[in-house]
């Protein structure tokens, strides 16, 4: 059981892939695979990708339409292919503050990858609707970072 | 001017944003959180389960109080502490918006793999770049 001591409030997600780790892997680290699937908007949006998967190497996510263009980068901390991706941030989703993802992906079996996406260190909300959603989410997320603890 | 007054604004957001974060940073006061989060309870209510002296605590729920997360008001000779939802509201938009956008992503990752297995399996030899 691997119990990090996080920093604070993080999100991440968990999921079992029906591909091997090298395959995902590029997926993260390849331009051209990368304009495939990381632009959250769809069909007419231009998307164009640079990369340079090494620490201290940059990468960038431009996503340009007619109207407007919205960029992502941030620089790789740590590659270790294919094991661990791990870069810093920077978008319209974090308002632009700097924060962490970390990609962590764990071979299950010949064709099945558990891949543990982590993004922390945390920015500023863009939009501050007035809505209230209580507790819920907050505490299922302090109880996992608390633990069962007792 | 509105612009500027909106920059200030977020960055004031922020600052408390980060003073949210560190408060929250600490096993102890993630706990004092978790207790208050059942209802309101008096200081002492909340010291009890820790294993460390009240002074101890007490500090703990000064750096929660000072970052907003926490706030306390007298009830005759009692302090009775009680949890600022709002503060914690702006945390839990973050991450309900971040989860949103990596499921998504992850989504869409997982349909590429399923595109790239089924080019793959029409034969490596015929496969031709961004087929389809």
């Amino acid at each position: 059981m691997d119990r990090d001591e996080r920093p604070g409030p993080i999100v991440q997600i968990r999921r079992r892939v029906r591909a091997g780790a090298e395959q995902i892997f590029d997926l993260w680290t390849k331009p051209d695979l990368m304009v495939r699937w990381m632009s959250p908007f769809p069909g007419a949006v231009h998307c164009k990708a640079t990369c340079d998967p090494r620490p201290g190497g940059a990468f960038s996510l431009v996503m340009s339409s007619e109207e407007s263009s919205r960029e992502v980068s941030g620089t790789y901390v740590e590659v270790d292919r294919p094991r661990k991706l791990v870069f810093t941030w920077i978008g319209p989703l974090t308002n632009n503050v700097t924060t962490l993802v970390t990609v962590e992906l764990n071979p299950r079996g010949d064709d099945e990858t558990d891949l543990v996406l982590t993004h922390e260190r945390l920015p500023t909300p863009a939009i501050h609707e007035g809505h209230t959603k209580g507790w819920g989410h907050i505490l299922d997320h302090l109880a996992d970072a608390v633990g069962s603890g007792g | 001017m509105i612009e500027i007054e909106a920059r200030k604004e977020a960055a004031s957001r922020t600052a408390r944003l980060d003073a949210v974060f560190a408060a929250l940073a600490d096993p102890t006061r993630r706990a004092i959180i978790e207790r208050l989060s059942r209802g309101e309870a008096r200081v002492t209510e909340v010291a009890e389960p820790f294993h460390m002296s009240l002074a101890a605590v007490s500090k703990h729920i000064r750096v929660l109080e000072a970052s907003g997360v926490v706030e306390r008001h007298r009830k005759g000779r009692d302090h009775i502490l009680s949890i600022n939802t709002r503060s914690l509201d702006e945390v839990d938009g973050w991450i309900e918006r971040t989860r949103c956008y990596w499921n998504e992503r992850l989504d869409a990752m997982e349909r590429l793999l399923r595109e790239l297995k089924k080019n793959h399996k029409l034969g490596p030899k015929d496969r031709k770049r961004g087929s389809r």
